[in-house]
């Protein structure tokens, strides 16, 4: 059944065209999510919402000279949600046909009824108006409609500055990604909103090898770069041959810098690493699922659970966090979430005070908050949405960046990720970085490697006394896995650079 | 049969791309039915299904290659992207490393890996099956605030063809229950987890998992502080299979070992860990859950031995018929990852087993003067690759052992450390290797483990 081809419903449904069709035909399209969600309400389901959506992904590398990967990812499919007998249920297929959508919502309504068989407290949802409604991305350039050579070419021309810098870089990266989601909510309450979100970006790595040892160097970012909410020109704004040579000379320079001290020191957090800092320690924790024990099994709970709400000192008066899912070019930005919320934007942490979750409609009412923060996302049309991250922004303060240094009479500058790890309540965390530098009397003294830090997490954002204004900017992280089965979602933080007091800093030695 | 038609679909695939004139085409096709049912809070909050399927195409211009993946099975879908990818490669600058795709090999299925019963089970015996899970933590301890957890059943399929003639396909179907339980007293929280993996449904025992967790949870209420420091530990399977699993992620796929930044190209032929170390690569053991007799490109998977009696070589190392082809004389070993896990990234070991000795974990704690019980590791990640060092933390049931007993349980303790060092002392072997997803292993103590820093719990 799924490896047969229905033309006419194929047609009818596919999201594509959804957006292309006018009148009686967009009309008849409409009209077969409506009688999914008919279904489900006929197979005893209380609430249903449908999602259809496509998604087209493009993945290109030059490594080394020659084109590791050119890749084009094509992913169309629906996943309809169901809550009956005060439980929940979720099915989900690629089979964009009539009958399977059908199909897809009694299974879907089957399934929640055998969730009923453990239940000991219905869900329930925060009442919220339906919308219909319209969101795209703003963009100037499509990525899609590139040619594909001017994008090869691109990233060629900065893999080949990175190579030459010395015959220590053994592998040296180009990378490039854009992805497009075009995707369509409906509800039994009435909510019909079509999205279209494109986002992309890229970056370049050196690898430069010594007896052995391996540094590492990255622009704009590790995790092949930095991404936003955008078209093809945020790409262009990387301008990634212009850096090459400077990312290829660093890579080499740490294979002679001094290994990082292990001490306790000043530590200054530039933006690419700070964004990691906030995802972890406070991007997650403040996910109303995990503190409500919904993830439990797997990424672990969160130290701030609803008894801390507004009363726990998160940080000090210099930290203040929120999500924001309407900032222009953040990775996180869109138009409505995957239940039909509107964007918005609260404050996580207010002058260091613990002061907001973020939610979906079923976690909002369970703890009795006024609404949904409009987190609840899906990696794709065939997964269940969940609480994820939105654009977790630590707000800027007076400070310039050149001053927090100028202001550190010790300590240790530290850039670029290049490893994470945190507990499972979100409490011990240590990150190693690329580079570092010593700090003395307000400059840089010295180059150095393998720099690692480590802290909990309210000690170390209630050391933070310096937060910069001036090199403030967006940055995307698209690898945020979470959820079971796993879901990668793509999120954004905006921060510049941050001081931080009494951290303790070198653990590999 | 699934794979008969996913076969069809493939050879049609290359069929319709070597219309355009290509030289070489390769078409993976594959098929996923899963269903997940989940709980937290002792009750279902997650309960999903879904069937995915699509093609990988490969298309080879001369030394140009481009790649398109659809999630999709139409014939429509399938016709326009044999289109377009044959314009992407058309369009990639020529890649100087690629010799060919593979030629075909003789290879034999995997007889007994898939179950139908697991493919086919409903959301109401799944929901059964967690009910009973939380029960029986329930009625164990009044101690018990909640059960969490997840239950999947899944069958995964695929078929590959190329143009050479590779002809291969391979079918299986797995399960597993994993069971946390949080326990309360005074303020104080308790954590404990254990699960069951397998391909066959009738494996599955709730009872078993969540009475295990159960017991974890309430042994670990009232945690301790200890210094921070080097610990002999007596590793559970599970515990000891994240180590092994980053050990087979950082160090013996030829990518990283081609690039330089794997441990094995700097230890060729030392005894880098404890002679009692063996660890090798076998779709075809029994234990193994991912049994595909052939890799994503559809060349037989080789047995591989990763580790011998400590020692790792040239031999240790996964190719498949792109990084082959860069070495003069090698050829595929048959660990291109097949299309359910995504697009071809590098070749990976995904059969890792590691062998057992004879010891009992009450035999490993009986001998430990002072030391640490790990039930399992949360969140490794690699810190440096070419030394194996990776750092994460304890989870879910961490204790001291004093005098050769399990006495209290300590709050959760994080390290880092080069597994060079870690595994270079290994006392003690297990005998039972306990499935624990991809990494079949016994428990072990390892002589010392070095730990840097520790939670508030």
């Amino acid at each position: 059944m799924f490896l047969t081809t229905a033309p006419i419903y194929t047609l009818l449904n596919s999201i594509d065209r959804l957006y292309a069709l006018k009148g009686e035909k967009r009309r008849m399209s409409l009209d077969l999510e409506r009688k999914g969600l008919d279904e489900a309400i006929k197979a005893g389901a209380s609430y249903a919402d449908i999602r259809i959506g496509e998604i087209l992904d493009e993945h290109l590398t030059v490594k080394n000279g020659v084109p590791e990967e050119v890749n084009l990812l094509q992913t169309k499919g629906f996943g309809i949600r169901v809550m009956a007998k005060g439980a929940w249920g979720f099915a989900a297929s690629i089979d964009l046909t009539n009958k399977e959508v059908m199909e897809i919502a009694r299974k879907a309504v089957a399934i929640a009824k055998a969730s009923a068989k453990t239940k000991k407290k219905a869900a329930t949802l925060k009442k919220a108006s339906a919308k219909k409604a319209k969101y795209s991305t703003p963009m100037k350039k499509d990525p899609f409609k590139i040619p594909l050579e001017e994008k090869m070419r691109a990233l060629t021309d900065a893999e080949r500055i990175l190579a030459k810098q010395s015959p220590l870089i053994k592998v040296s990266y180009a990378f490039f990604r854009s992805l497009q989601e075009k995707k369509l909510f409906m509800s039994t309450e009435g909510a019909e909103i079509q999205q279209q979100i494109n986002w992309g970006g890229g970056g370049i790595l050196a690898v430069a090898i010594k007896n052995g040892e391996v540094q590492r160097r990255s622009y704009p970012s590790s995790f092949r770069g930095n991404f936003a909410t955008s078209g093809y020109e945020f790409f262009e704004s990387l301008k990634l041959a212009q850096h090459a040579k400077q990312v290829g000379k660093e890579a080499v320079q740490l294979l002679e810098a001094e290994k990082c001290p292990s001490t306790t020191t000043d530590l200054i957090i530039t933006g690419d690493q700070l964004a990691l800092q906030i995802h972890e320690s406070c991007g997650h924790p403040t996910e109303l699922d995990r503190a409500l024990g919904m993830e439990a099994d797997y990424a672990g709970t969160s130290f701030l659970t609803p008894d801390k709400l507004s009363k726990l000192r998160y940080g000090s008066k210099n930290v203040n966090i929120v999500a924001d899912a309407t900032v222009r070019g953040g990775l996180g930005t869109f138009g409505y979430d995957d239940e039909g919320t509107p964007a918005k934007k609260i404050y996580l942490v207010n002058e260091g005070m613990f002061v907001g979750y973020q939610s979906s409609r079923e976690t909002a009412a369970s703890l009795k908050l006024k609404e949904s923060s409009g987190g609840m996302r899906a990696d794709s049309p065939m997964a269940l949405p969940l609480i994820r991250m939105t654009n977790i922004n630590l707000l800027p303060s007076d400070w310039k960046a050149e001053e927090v240094l100028k202001d550190t009479r010790e300590g240790i500058l530290m850039q670029t990720n290049r490893s994470w790890s945190i507990d499972d309540r979100r409490l011990n965390f240590q990150f190693g970085t690329e580079i570092g530098w010593k700090i003395k009397n307000g400059s840089r003294e010295k180059m150095i490697k393998n720099p690692t830090y480590t802290g909990i997490t309210p000690e170390f954002w209630g050391s933070c006394d310096a937060v910069s204004k001036d090199d403030w900017m967006m940055w995307g992280t698209p690898n945020c896995g979470k959820g079971v089965p796993g879901q990668v979602m793509y999120v954004g933080h905006g921060c510049g650079t941050a001081r931080f007091r009494k951290t303790k800093v070198g653990l590999i030695q | 049969m699934v794979t008969k038609r996913l076969l069809e679909v493939a050879e049609k695939t290359v069929q319709l791309a070597l219309k355009h004139k290509v030289d070489q085409v390769q078409a993976a096709v594959f098929f996923t039915d899963s269903a997940l049912t989940r709980y937290a809070n002792s009750q279902i909050h997650q309960n999903v299904a879904s069937k995915k399927g699509g093609v990988l195409i490969k298309a080879v211009i001369g030394k140009k290659v481009g790649t398109l993946r659809i999630n999709s099975l139409e014939d429509k879908q399938i016709e326009d992207a044999t289109t377009k990818v044959v314009k992407i490669a058309k369009v990639t600058p020529p890649n100087k490393d690629f010799k060919s795709l593979p030629e075909p090999s003789k290879w034999t299925p995997i007889k007994g890996v898939f179950d139908k019963k697991t493919a086919e089970c409903t959301p109401d015996f799944r929901a059964e099956k967690v009910k009973d899970a939380i029960d029986t933590a329930l009625s164990k301890s009044r101690l018990v605030k909640a059960v969490a957890g997840s239950f999947s059943t899944d069958s995964f399929a695929f078929a590959v063809a190329n143009s050479l003639g590779v002809s291969a396909w391979a079918e299986i179907s797995a399960t597993s229950l994993q069971t946390t339980v949080i326990s309360q007293s005074k303020g104080s929280l308790g954590y404990g987890s254990a699960e069951q993996h397998s391909r066959r449904i009738k494996d599955i025992d709730p009872l078993k998992v969540s009475s295990e967790a159960t017991e974890k949870s309430v042994k670990s209420l009232n945690p301790k502080k200890i210094p921070i420091g080097e610990y002999t530990v007596v590793l559970s399977p599970r515990a000891a299979a994240t180590l092994f699993m980053f050990l087979g992620y950082i160090g013996f796929s030829a990518t990283s070992y081609q690039d330089g930044q794997s441990f094995v190209k700097y230890n060729l032929g030392k005894k880098v860990f404890d002679e009692k170390l063996d660890l090798k690569d076998d779709p075809k053991d029994a234990k193994t859950l991912y049994s595909f007799p052939v890799d994503g490109e559809g060349v037989p998977k080789k047995k591989m031995q990763l580790i011998e009696k400590g020692k790792v070589s040239a031999k240790s190392i996964c190719h498949d018929s792109f990084t082959a082809g860069k070495e003069k004389g090698m050829k595929s070993t048959g660990h291109a990852l097949p299309p359910i896990f995504g697009f071809y990234g590098r070749p990976m070991p995904f059969n890792v087993l590691v062998a057992s000795e004879s010891s009992s974990v009450e035999e490993m704690v009986q001998e430990t003067k002072h030391g640490i019980f790990v039930t399992r590791f949360h969140y490794t990640n690699p810190v440096e690759p070419t030394k194996a060092i990776l750092t994460g933390l304890t989870r879910d049931g961490t204790f001291l052992i004093e005098k050769g007993e399990i006495t209290k349980p300590v709050m959760n303790l994080r390290y880092t450390d080069s597994m060079l060092s870690a595994l270079k002392a290994i006392p003690m072997i297990g005998k039972e290797v306990e499935i624990v997803e991809e990494i079949p292993t016994p428990a072990m103590k390892l002589e010392k483990l070095r730990f840097t820093g520790i939670t508030q719990y």
